[in-house]
């Protein structure tokens, strides 16, 4: 039986919804990128193996969420495995002792603090153009609505990044980068965990949410545990 | 030995000309001081082509050519200028010591001698040297002439001889055929010596050292048989090379004081792309700066202008002074300008073969170097949690990855991976009004957590520095979960009797 225009047309817009995320322009599949492993398997599964090099990736969360751990996980894989990072600091927030505690070589780790958003993003494009970084934390400060309200930036920083194989991560309350983010996570704290007598903060239990991925299905999300080394 | 003389025939006018590119093509000439008596030292090309001279008056040679350019001579740009002659002589030859000042005619010379032994081995000949030297001084702003002789001074007396960018290599054994017919005036005689020779119808170096010895010296004194000697290409003084330093400097003052930033900086920028390519030519890279400003009214501005990492890159060092300016701008109008830095050799890191490939360490170096300008001094660097009971401890060392231990042996593949909970430091810590019942923190209200202490654990006290009153510290901290959800480290200040959240747990 021949089929009327319009009921092809309708049966195509449902398969093209279905499709969703997975359905790409061209003819030819994306070659997988290189990941960045961030040590949590349930996360890398999550991330489809960690965060992309050569791409820039957000993750963001109120305060006690679980984000600077996270970054600071990352940072030990990469020392461990040789590489060299640079956190580029425009929050002043992050803590060498932690950075210790996870087991980032802070030999390997170049700490730029930044006075302001505006050097922070200059300093990182710096990075990136030097290349030879596996890994470059942005860390922004909560509450500046000027950095993502100007998207050239992020698209310039996006270049940079393309075919150094350094994954740039920007750390936020909130997301900025929009659309020129590859992968995206979003944390929340579920609950904190004082134990004992008397009590002591022996961790933090986090729910980790993908809200964006270029090319894989999002609205996913993990458990994390956090463990207070001092507490151990 | 063979030996090269590097030689500026003007060296005022090559020193201006150095600092002031753009007065290349214009008339301009050197006076010995200000105002309209004051003598010319020196004349530009086109100022001599259009009838000026030297030695005579500001107002005669002005009389001449209505738009002479004047300045007048800078005790600082001509050492600026004896010092990179000198650095393009060191970059060719280890050894090298400026020639000794001549009076009289050549009083405006500068020169250098420096040893060209065993040259060929890296250059195809001779020749092939004196041209590179003659081109590395064009790079530093001299227009400077080279000769080879067997002796420093029939190596000077052909420098004399030649023009600015030209050389000349004597082979061994050609000095007294190239000398002959040379005016003995190339000897630099002293005035009497001059006129008695000439007296005697002695004019050429030939005509001299036809001459029996011991007659002349009989009539004219011992000094005719050191000027003998030179013709002859006799040393008569001991060769004492300079020690190559690593401190270098370039000066400059100002024809009129400079109030504002811009034309400082266009000032400045000049300084240093002058001692740029002086340290290059040296194959060296500029570390810190000394930037010394004279002031209008006998004030001074000394300051230190810290580099991250030894850098060529005259963008970023630019951008370092600026930034020093503006941060910190002069009290008064500047009079004049020095610039020096110490001389590094550029990083050459081997990296591991082992280990992936890290930054190139000339492009780190750079790297480094830009984000100081961005950043700020003394914020970039490898970070160090410090040993000491202060919260927040922790210092900042020079980021060297090529210098990182190797890492340690794997751990163990079958151990639980344990994910470490880590703080986030509040710089400044964040006040709070804290309201405590019984010793304990019941309600917290800040700018980072707000709301009832759901949870808490603590108190842990932390003393020391109690030998000074400036160093003094006495906490009690607490772990704390506010209503809101933060999770902070809270402390009491028992010095300054407030609390403050100094970290979030996060």
């Amino acid at each position: 039986m021949l089929r009327s225009p319009s009921d092809t047309a309708r049966r195509l817009d449902a398969l093209l919804r279905d499709l969703g995320p997975r359905l790409r322009r061209g003819g030819r599949p994306a070659e997988p990128l290189p990941r960045f492993p961030t040590g949590i398997s349930d996360l890398d599964r999550l991330l489809d193996g960690g965060f992309p090099r050569g791409r820039l990736s957000e993750i963001t969360g109120p305060l006690s969420s679980g984000r600077t751990s996270l970054a600071l996980c990352l940072l030990a894989q990469a020392t461990r495995a040789g590489e060299v990072v640079a956190v580029i600091d425009a929050a002043d927030a992050f803590d060498p002792a932690s950075a210790e505690a996870a087991g980032a070589l802070l030999d390997r780790v170049l700490w730029a603090r930044a006075p302001g958003w505006r050097e922070a993003l200059r300093s990182a494009e710096r990075l990136l153009e030097a290349r030879g970084f596996a890994l470059v934390l942005l860390d922004l400060p909560p509450a500046d609505p000027r950095a993502s309200a100007v998207p050239a930036v992020w698209l310039r920083l996006v270049r940079a990044a393309a075919g150094t194989g350094t994954a740039l991560i920007v750390l936020s309350a909130q997301r900025m980068a929009g659309s020129s983010a590859e992968l995206a996570v979003e944390l929340r704290a579920t609950r904190a965990h004082f134990t004992g007598t008397p009590a002591l903060l022996q961790g933090l239990e986090i729910e980790a949410a993908l809200v964006r991925h270029s090319s894989a299905p999002i609205q996913r999300s993990t458990r994390v545990h956090l463990h207070h080394s001092a507490a151990a | 030995m063979r030996t090269a003389c590097l030689r500026v025939s003007e060296l005022p006018l090559a020193a201006e000309l150095r600092a002031h590119p753009e007065l290349a093509d214009r008339p301009f000439a050197v006076a010995s001081s200000p105002g309209p008596r004051a003598e010319l030292v020196a004349v530009s090309a086109e100022a001599a082509r259009r009838g000026v001279r030297r030695l005579t008056s500001v107002a005669h040679a002005r009389a001449i050519c209505g738009d002479l350019r004047l300045r007048i001579a800078s005790p600082a740009l001509e050492q600026a200028a004896r010092a990179a002659l000198l650095d393009a002589a060191l970059s060719f030859s280890p050894r090298a010591a400026p020639a000794p000042r001549a009076p009289g005619a050549y009083a405006a010379e500068a020169a250098v001698h420096l040893d060209a032994s065993g040259v060929t081995s890296l250059f195809s000949s001779e020749r092939g040297w004196a041209t590179a030297l003659v081109a590395r001084a064009e790079q530093l702003g001299l227009p400077a002439a080279v000769a080879v002789a067997s002796s420093r001074s029939v190596a000077h007396l052909a420098a004399r001889h030649l023009a600015g960018g030209d050389s000349l290599v004597l082979p061994p054994g050609s000095e007294a055929a190239f000398l002959a017919p040379l005016p003995i005036d190339l000897l630099d005689p002293d005035d009497a010596l001059a006129e008695a020779l000439t007296r005697f119808g002695v004019r050429t170096v030939r005509d001299l050292l036809t001459l029996p010895r011991r007659a002349l010296a009989a009539r004219l004194g011992p000094s005719v048989l050191q000027l003998i000697a030179r013709a002859r290409g006799e040393e008569t003084e001991l060769a004492l090379p300079v020690p190559p330093g690593e401190r270098l400097a370039e000066a400059i003052d100002l024809e009129f004081p400079i109030d504002r930033l811009e034309p400082l900086a266009f000032v400045l920028r000049g300084l240093l792309s002058r001692l740029r390519d002086r340290l290059e030519a040296r194959r060296l890279a500029c570390s810190d700066l000394f930037l010394v400003l004279e002031l209008e009214a006998g004030g001074r501005d000394a300051r230190r202008i810290g580099v991250a990492a030894p850098t060529l890159d005259l963008r970023v060092l630019m951008r370092q002074t600026r930034h020093a300016l503006e941060t910190h701008p002069p009290t008064a109008p500047v009079v004049s300008a020095a610039l020096e830095s110490q001389g590094r050799p550029v990083r050459t890191d081997q990296l591991d073969l082992f280990r992936p490939a890290g930054p190139h360490p000339a492009v780190l170096g750079r790297t480094l170097a830009e984000l100081e300008s961005l950043c700020g001094s003394g914020r970039i660097g490898a970070p160090e949690a410090a040993d000491d009971h202060r919260p927040d401890a922790f210092g900042l060392r020079p980021f060297q990855p090529g210098r990182a231990a190797a890492p340690g042996p794997a751990s163990d593949p079958a151990a639980p991976f344990r994910t470490s909970l880590a703080v986030r430091a509040l710089r400044p810590p964040v006040p709070a009004d804290v309201s405590v019942v019984r010793g304990r923190p019941e309600r917290v209200r800040s700018a980072i957590a707000n709301g009832e202490v759901l949870c808490l654990a603590g108190p842990w006290r932390t003393t020391g520095g109690w030998w000074s009153r400036e160093e003094r510290f006495a906490y009690d901290s607490f772990d704390v979960q506010t209503g809101d959800g933060v999770v902070a480290r809270l402390r009491f200040d028992y010095v300054r009797k407030a609390w403050h959240i100094d970290a979030v747990y996060d």
